[in-house]
Formats: C-alpha cells, structure tokens, sequence
C-alpha cells in the first residue's frame, strides 16, 4: 500500500512538474512571439497616414525602412507585412482578438480555482447519486431475479405484464445509454438544460453509467450469493426469504432504500457487504468514467461558467497556459479519488482481515 | 348390496380413475410418446439463440430497416452522408479495436518479461506512466489528439482517409487498451500460478510460446473478445463524442473537412440538431409524433443509430459473459 501512496505522490509532483515546464515554455514563447512581432515597436497609429490599399504607398513605406533600419532586411520585412496585415484587419475583428486572448493572472487563476470547486462539487455529488443508485438498482435487480422462480407465468395478465415490463426496460435502457448531448437536445424545447441541476442529473442518468456500474455491482451480488458461506448460513436457519415485504420475514423497501443497505438478521446483509467490498475496486474505473462523462456534458452542452467548457473555450483562442491550469485541476480530481479511493479499499481489507484495531495488550490478557 | 355400498363402489372407481390421470404413464408409453416441446424451450435449449447472437441479429436487422426506411423516405445526400457517417464510425472503432489488441499484448508480454527477468525499476517506470495514463480522463486525452489531427491536415493539406481513421483510431486505442493489457496481465498471472506452466517449462517449452500460445490465445481469448466488444461499444461513444464536442465548440476556427464524418459531426449539424430539438416538442404534443419519423429522418436516425447500437454492443457484450459463464 505504501508503494501506491509513494506512486500516487511522485505521479502528482511529475505532472505537476511536467505541466509547469510546459506552462513557462508557452508563456515564453508567447512572450516572445509578441516581442518579435514588432521589433520597433511601431504600431498602426504610427502609420495612419498609409492607405495599404495602394501598392505605391507600401512600396514607399519598405524602403522607409530599409532607409531608417539600414542592414535588417529581415526584420523590416517583418514588420511591413504586420503592419499590412494589421491594417488589412477589420477593426471589429482586432477588437475581438485582444479580447479573447487571455493570458494567466492571478485574477484568471482565481476564477479557474472557483470553476475547479465548482466542477468539484458537482463530481461528488454525482458520484455520491450514482453510487447509491447503483446500490439500489443492483439488490432490487438481485432481489427480482430471487424471486423469479416463485412467479407463476402462465396466467395472460402476467404476460401482458411481462411484456409491458420488457417494452418499458427497452425504453429505460435507451434512455439510460444515451449520451448526454442527446438526451439535452432532446429536452432542450422544454427546459433550460443549461442550468447546474441538469448537469447533476445528466451526469448521473446518462452516458450508461448508471446501468454499466449497476449491472457490475448485480453480478458481484449474483457471484457472492453462491458462495459457500451463504448456503451455510441458510441452512444453519438465516433468513432467506426475498419477498418484499414491510414485515421481519421478507426484505422491506425501506432498506433497499436505504444508503447503507440495512439487512439485518437476513444472509443478504452478508451478501451485500462482501459485493459492496468488492464494488470498492472499481471506484476508480467510475470516476474517471464519470469525469469523461461530465466533461462532454459541460463542452457539449456549452455551459458558461464551467470548467470543461472554459477549457475548450481557451483551447479554441489557444491560451495554453490557461488549459494547462484547467487540466491540472482535472488531473488533481482524478488523483484525489485515486488516493481516497485506495484509503477506503486499505480500511476495508483491514477490516475483513480483522486488522483494523490490534488487540491491546488487556485484551490479550483476558482470554483465558 | 345396499345403496351405501355402490356409492362406496363409485367413489373408489372415481378415486382410481384420478389417480391413474395424476400419476405418470408407464415407461413404455413414456417412451413412445414424444415430449412436445414449446418455442421457449426450444430457444432455451439451442446453443446459437441467446442474448448476445439475438441482440447481434436484431442490431443487423434494425439497421437494415432503418436504411431501408431512409431510402425511401430521407434525401438523396443526406442519406448518403449518414451511411458514410456510420460506416466511418465502424471502421475506426474496428481500428481501435486492432491497435488496443496489438498495445495491450506489447505492454503485458513487455511487463511479464520484465518482472520474470527481475527488472524492478523498468518495470515500475512502465507500470507508472500505464498508471498515469489511467489517471487522465480519456475525453481530455482523445481530444487534445483530434486537434493535433486537425492542425496536421490544416498544415500538411487534406490527410487522406486511411490516415486520418488510422491517427484517430491509434489516438482512441492509446486510452482505452489500458483495460485489456490489465485482463491479459491477470491471466498470465493466473495461469503462471498453477501446475501446467511448470509442467511445460519442465517439457522444454519456450515461455514466450506458452504465455503467447498456450495462456493468452488457448485460454484466454473469449475474455479477451469479450474485452474488445466492450472497447467496440466504448471507441464508438468517445469518437462521436469527441467528434461532436469539436464541431460543435471548435468548428468557427477549425476546417473540419479533412476530418471524416462520423456519427458525432452529423449529430452537431443543424438539420440534426433541430430534428432532435422536435423530440422534445413531440413529447408534450404527441399529435407530433408520427412526424418525427418523416419529416425529422435524419437527426433522429443518427441519434437512434447511435444509442441503439452501444446498447445493443453492451448487451452483446453481456451476453457473451453469461453465455461462457466469465
């Protein structure tokens, strides 16, 4: 476990490294760039007497400067063809340029910390919802498929029960496996899908996530419950009885609803805790799903304000500076879930070994 | 024989009767008696007809309807434009599907030579930046190589087609085929542990031929296809994703036309874009309904083709499992 902490941290400071390296290597060259642009610094105000339209006057103005800047041919090319190319540009336009360049401040910086919080929150409570609709999606799945066998199929109400049940799981499932663009578009008439609710809903409901993990989590159920331990436990007298129910005997829809899933006195307690142990592994693999599946949500959906978006966003007027600081807060929300989700696999194991807590050294003493 | 008595008489006749109609038959009429078998039992019991070969036949034969439909009902152009857009879209994830086969068993023969022949820190370093791989979100990943492809075509010209879908498909599979070298490396573990391997290299067999021949094709080759169709499903919702989020966000300064069209970059197209805006109004007036499917083909044929076919690959996909039990 140390060996993951320690590969935790060192892949941390050398992306960090990495990126920073990067960073100042772009802002150098932007620097520089702009440096180089005009080396004398002249500018179109010094030259509003020229109408670049015509070819004489721009004759004129090369050998002006060839004449001042004797022996820098090259620099003077330069800078004639900037300054016919900033003349040829709309004014409109080099207003919007210089506006949409951005570079990073401390300002800048600032607001991309508050988008990270922001996507942050939205991360967890997204991974939160889907988790526990997972759970809750999974036993309920697990319980029907118990109590498959006790139902009889012969009757035609049933059928057409069975149907109308397949009909609406096929509409549920294509609904569920739509990516999120879709689903928006859709409903875009509607509602206003560009509101932080909807980013919260869509992330949880779309992309497949829901369903891919739900089924994940059904099958370690399913492979726990024919375990050895459970048949077992049966037949030392746990309860087995899957129907539900609000009273002792079955299982009650209040703790299927439960967030933590309480079975008590019957063996799918047992069975739960052990898929739930193993659902842990798989945290990881979720939540970089699910950072994927936010992100096409926020640059999809083009949702001002917002982490992804703003990546794009800088990514289209090319201030790499400002995507490297986005994709440095995504990577440490990625690195984030890694270590906690290892803590939490750690405590767990500890846990199941019976590691958690060594035996004190009264303890020992009492047993006889 | 008083009146008692032949009540006493019919009733046990009665009795007799039922019971021979509850019991079973002989064995020899058993025998003779074929058992009739209903259609459920009969798919039930057939090796070929189950979830995954039904959904697989069912995604042929829905996508077959749909061009049939789309002949007779949608434009000229844009029905060409959706069927180049999807061929395109299988071709590249089929791509990706090769490229993430050909890294995964690279990367796991390397790592397995690397910790059979005791070198820790190559080892480490490989499994680090695998690591680091895993922790970059894949959409960050495959985006920022979309628009490494497009600067390449807007500086080097038109890239050609096979080069484009061969950039885009090796961009993808750089991302994804971390799972599949994860499966591969579990399973030479796995089978390294038990008695055969041992068995084997006592025999004199080169390992290279029992981790290449023996584990991975003889043994582990349904969890490996069972692995691609998943990645199957995953290159085609990344690469529309993808390929929607840039035409949608980047296409004001981006040429997309050296880009191939997939089902994402007709997705972000206007015409779909109201087509699939419709759906929205057809459900608060269903009246609408029935014009969705004439006068709105093209966005929803895209966005149906799209969704229907990653449910049908993750159905097939999950079918597979349950059909060799993995």
């Amino acid at each position: 476990m140390q060996n993951r902490f320690l590969e935790h941290i060192t892949s941390l400071l050398l992306v960090t490294a990495c990126m920073l390296t990067v960073f100042f290597f772009t802002h150098n060259k932007l620097d520089k760039t702009e440096a180089d642009a005009l080396p004398y610094h002249y500018s179109k105000a010094n030259f509003q007497f020229v109408d670049f339209n015509n070819s004489f006057q721009k004759a004129l103005l090369s050998d002006m400067l060839n004449l001042y800047h004797p022996g820098r041919e090259e620099d003077n090319i330069r800078v004639y063809n900037t300054l016919s190319g900033v003349a040829q540009m709309d004014d409109l336009e080099e207003m919007q340029k210089s506006h949409l360049k951005e570079s990073l401040t401390g300002k800048k910086l600032i607001e991309i910390i508050g988008m990270g919080v922001k996507f942050l929150f939205v991360y967890l409570l997204v991974m939160i919802l889907t988790y526990y609709g997972v759970q809750v999606i999974g036993t309920w799945r697990f319980i029907k498929q118990k109590q498959r066998p006790f139902l009889s199929h012969s009757s035609a109400k049933n059928k057409i029960k069975q149907a109308a049940l397949a009909v609406l799981s096929f509409i549920s499932s294509m609904f569920l496996f739509s990516p999120a663009y879709v689903i928006a578009y859709s409903i875009r008439t509607e509602f206003n899908t560009d509101v932080l609710f909807f980013v919260i809903l869509l992330g949880v409901i779309s992309n497949g996530l829901l369903i891919t993990y739900a089924n994940k989590f059904y099958n370690f159920l399913l492979t726990e419950s024919k375990k050895g331990y459970v048949e077992t436990a049966v037949a030392k007298g746990l309860n087995n009885n899957y129907a539900l129910s609000s009273r002792d005997t079955g299982i009650s829809y209040k703790s299927i609803f439960h967030p933590l899933g309480k079975f008590k006195g019957h063996v799918f307690e047992h069975i739960f805790k052990n898929a739930r142990f193993q659902y842990l592994s798989t945290l990881k693999e979720q939540a970089v799903f699910l950072i994927t599946g936010l992100i096409i949500i926020e640059m999809a959906l083009n949702i001002h304000g917002h982490l992804s978006y703003e990546m794009l966003r800088q990514l289209l007027h090319k201030n790499y500076d400002i995507v490297i600081a986005i994709i440095l807060c995504i990577f440490y929300t990625v690195k984030l879930t890694e270590i906690v989700t290892d803590i939490l696999i750690q405590r767990e194991t500890a846990k199941f070994a019976n590691q958690l807590q060594p035996p004190t050294p009264a303890t020992i003493r009492s047993v006889p | 024989m008083n009146e008692f008595g032949i009540n006493k008489e019919l009733q046990s006749l009665q009795d007799e009767i039922k019971r021979g109609f509850d019991s079973p038959p002989p064995p020899e009429v058993q025998k003779k008696r074929p058992k009739i078998k209903t259609v459920k039992e009969k798919t039930a019991q057939s090796d070929f007809w189950q979830q995954d070969t039904s959904w697989l036949f069912s995604w042929i034969g829905t996508i077959l309807f749909l061009t049939l439909w789309n002949a007779i009902f949608l434009n000229k152009p844009a029905f060409k434009q959706i069927a180049t857009g999807f061929i395109n879209t299988v071709i590249i994830s089929l791509q990706v599907i090769l490229f993430s086969l050909v890294l995964a068993w690279g990367v796991s023969l390397l790592l397995n030579h690397l910790s059979a022949n005791k070198k820790q820190s190559l080892q480490f370093m490989v499994t680090f930046f695998l690591n680091l791989i895993r922790s970059i979100p894949q959409i960050v990943g495959i985006l920022f190589g979309y628009i490494w492809i497009t600067s390449l075509s807007g500086t080097n010209g038109s890239l050609g087609n096979f080069l484009s879908f061969t950039l885009i498909a090796i961009i993808i599979s750089l991302f994804i085929f971390i799972e599949l070298a994860d499966l591969m490396l579990e399973r030479i573990q796995h089978f390294k542990k038990l008695d055969f391997y041992d068995a084997m290299r006592v025999c004199g067999i080169k390992e290279s031929r029992i981790i290449n021949f023996h584990i991975l094709w003889k043994n582990s080759r349904i969890h490996i296809l069972n692995k691609l169709i998943s990645i199957f499903g995953m290159a085609i919702f990344l690469q529309c994703s993808v390929s929607f989020i840039i035409s949608v966000g980047l296409s004001m300064e981006i040429d997309l036309v050296s880009l191939p069209n997939t089902l994402g970059t007709l997705l972000a197209k206007i015409d779909s874009k109201q087509d699939i805006l419709a759906i929205g109004y057809a459900i608060t007036h269903p009246g609408y309904i029935p014009q969705l499917f004439f006068k709105h083909l093209q966005g929803i044929t895209v966005s149906f083709l799209l969704v229907f076919t990653l449910l049908s690959i993750y159905k097939i996909a999950g079918g597979f499992a349950k059909r060799y039990k993995l």
